[in-house]
């Protein structure tokens, strides 16, 4: 089919996007359950990125883009363009997280003690044969004799540092008006960035870019040794205010995760921090980093404008892929500046223009 | 009560796609913008289900301006037919209800990446035009913070050592698409990337310019009647395209802007990139609409000076 159809581009775009169905399966509702209930930490990034949390929206978009996640992303975020704001939620503290996974690396034990909970950080990445066979197999069985379980809610390792004045001081944190805090999803992102929009950025920055620039932070451009001083996997209570009767009611429950790292500057510590919808690790300890590295000096993955750009995953995702459109205007208007060009002898490099490629 | 009779059902949508706060914002930077020509205001920027840097920037103001009496008109590189106008045309559509054409005179809104249309534009018409990159001064200092210092002291002296640097090195400006333009002696803007064809066609123009880039958050305005000046030494004059010769294919024009076809056996075939007036052309070739350009002179007297090349 025509790419730029003489006439007919509107029948060409509807038969692609029906091809596209036809290439594969159409999932069932059955199907996009089990997404959801199998695939937890697919969805979790796709919420997460999506910043919508809603595990049987996330679950449908994974499904409706035959798993391009980017795409599912964009569904989400274009589903929630049309949710309004009906409230916000209560602060969340960290000692308020029903926390399943909490760990350190600064100390080898800490207040209220080391949580693994469900990781698959030790286990051997084989590949499980047996789940190929037709039968489907039980869930491993947890060997909980002479075991007592774990608190559910636990302090913050930061808390402990900063008693022992490990960390800077911070003043209590005084009532937090929800709606007095900088939304990137209603204004621009502008830099200098709030450190509201910092964090925020982070938590629905694509998991990929951050992990890139992270690593590029923690490798060889920063050098930086982000020592994990608290990760967590848990779940909030999300408490909303009563529209008639005041007062705050909780309204369920989402999965959360957040990572805090610290590095030692000459004779003191500094601390990066995020946090996510979902539980995503590796993102988590990325993104702590570069919050923590974005004041540094300069190197582009210590910048916001680089960072928090860059990583931005529909833009990114959506830029990249609007080369495959059409753009033989603005190159027959570089073709002609080509072919009029006369190099003289001061021609000593590439010639400089101003962005006329797109 | 409960929580979900306080939203609104899943599968609906409101009118435009876009809810009330986006739109009302959307209105707000618009009506800044004008005021303001050239400037850039940065505005919160919503998701739509387009992918972002395929015309969400033009989309949302095209979504916040769209009544159900409008008559819309979306081209990509001049095309009514191009799978994304055509795309693009198909959402606006289904969430307005608003008509659409390919006629660029019937058109109250015209939604376009990188092209002005040939015919000119009359008053109360409204040209949306698709920005990737809305910062003219981005290729000279990437930093959006000092960029913005820069339009706010009218510092464009790096730009025009740019311009200076092509002329010593290539005896002419090499520039291609978004010429950066002087918006009423105050602004440098990017004229988003049309051709240098269609950059003086914003020059004291009838209808109104909304130049929009949704994934850079940024929108700016040329209203009615403001003047835009392509940047240009007093004595190296600013130059449009050169396609002398150059003949269309399908229509016999000549002096309007071309795509041009390379062949299979080696030649190259020209076509003009305005589908909708080489239509016109095709169906009422006795009733000449009146273009920007005539046999190639540019409809503001004096406006385009003759080209002077540096020995």
């Amino acid at each position: 089919m025509a790419y730029v159809a003489v006439k007919g581009g509107e029948q060409a775009i509807q038969n692609a996007e029906a091809l596209f169905h036809r290439m594969k399966a159409q999932p069932t509702a059955a199907f996009i359950a089990q997404i959801h209930e199998t695939l937890p930490y697919l969805v979790d990034r796709v919420m997460g990125e999506g910043s919508l949390y809603d595990p049987e929206l996330a679950a449908l978009a994974i499904a409706q883009a035959g798993g391009d996640l980017f795409e599912a992303v964009l569904l989400l975020r274009a589903y929630r363009s049309t949710q309004p704001r009906i409230a916000y939620a209560q602060t969340v503290r960290q000692d308020e997280l029903f926390t399943v996974r909490r760990i350190s690396a600064t100390f080898k034990d800490i207040p209220s003690g080391q949580v693994l909970g469900p990781t698959l950080d030790y286990s051997h990445r084989l590949l499980n044969f047996g789940l190929l066979s037709e039968e489907a197999s039980p869930a491993p069985e947890i060997d909980l004799a002479d075991r007592t379980p774990a608190d559910s809610h636990y302090p913050a390792v930061a808390d402990w540092m900063r008693a022992n004045r490990l960390l800077p001081q911070i003043e209590a944190a005084s009532e937090i008006n929800g709606a007095d805090i900088p939304d990137v999803t209603r204004d621009t992102l502008s830099i200098p960035a709030p450190r509201a929009h910092r964090l925020q950025s982070l938590a629905r920055a694509d998991t990929g870019g951050v992990l890139a620039l992270g690593y590029a932070s923690m490798r060889g451009y920063g050098m930086v040794h982000p020592t994990v001083n608290e990760l967590r996997l848990g779940y909030a209570d999300v408490r909303v205010p009563h529209p008639l009767h005041g007062g705050y009611f909780n309204i369920g429950r989402v999965r959360v995760s957040q990572a805090e790292v610290v590095t030692k500057d000459s004779a003191s510590f500094r601390a990066g921090f995020s946090a996510t919808l979902g539980w995503n690790e590796v993102k988590l300890i990325a993104a702590s980093t570069l919050d923590m590295e974005m004041n540094a000096p300069a190197h582009p993955a210590h910048t916001e404008d680089f960072v928090l750009y860059h990583t931005e995953s529909v833009e990114a995702s959506g830029f990249c892929i609007h080369f495959k459109l059409p753009h033989y205007v603005t190159f027959a208007s570089s073709t002609d500046a080509v072919r009029g060009a006369q190099p003289t002898d001061a021609v000593l490099e590439d010639g400089q223009t101003m962005g006329g490629g797109h | 009560m409960t929580l979900a009779s306080l939203v609104k059902p899943q599968d609906t949508y409101s009118y435009g796609f876009l809810d009330g706060h986006a739109k009302r914002e959307l209105r707000r930077r618009i009506l800044k913008a004008i005021a303001i020509p050239g400037y850039q205001v940065p505005y919160a920027s919503r998701e739509l289900p387009i992918a972002r840097g395929w015309g969400t920037g033009g989309l949302q103001v095209t979504l916040t301006l769209v009544t159900p009496q409008d008559t819309v008109k979306v081209i990509d590189q001049g095309a009514d037919d191009s799978v994304n106008a055509a795309n693009l045309r198909r959402f606006i559509a289904r969430m307005s209800g608003a008509h659409t054409t390919t006629d660029t005179h019937a058109a109250t809104l015209i939604q376009s990446r990188h092209r002005i249309p040939e015919e000119q534009l009359t008053e109360g018409q409204t040209l949306i035009l698709q920005v990737p990159d809305p910062e003219p001064l981005r290729y000279i200092d990437a930093d959006m913070a000092r960029a913005r210092q820069m339009h706010a002291d009218t510092d464009y002296s790096p730009i025009w050592l740019v311009l200076y640097e092509q002329l010593v090195r290539y005896r002419r400006y090499v520039q291609g698409a978004s010429y950066p333009s002087m918006v009423h002696h105050r602004y440098v803007m990017s004229p988003s990337p049309i051709p240098r064809w269609d950059t003086p066609k914003l020059h004291q123009a009838a209808h109104l310019t909304i130049l929009s880039a949704g994934r850079e958050k940024r929108l700016y305005a040329v209203p009615p009647y403001t003047d835009v000046h392509p940047l240009e030494f007093s004595d190296v004059p600013f130059e449009v395209e050169n396609q002398d010769g150059w003949m269309c294919f399908r229509t016999g024009a000549r002096q309007q802007f071309m795509n041009e076809l390379p062949q299979a056996d080696g030649s190259t075939r020209y076509e003009l990139s305005d589908t909708g007036y080489a239509e016109k052309l095709l169906t009422h070739p006795q009733a000449p609409s009146d273009t920007y350009y005539t046999e190639g002179r540019f409809y503001h007297d004096g406006f385009l000076k003759p080209p002077r090349r540096l020995a």
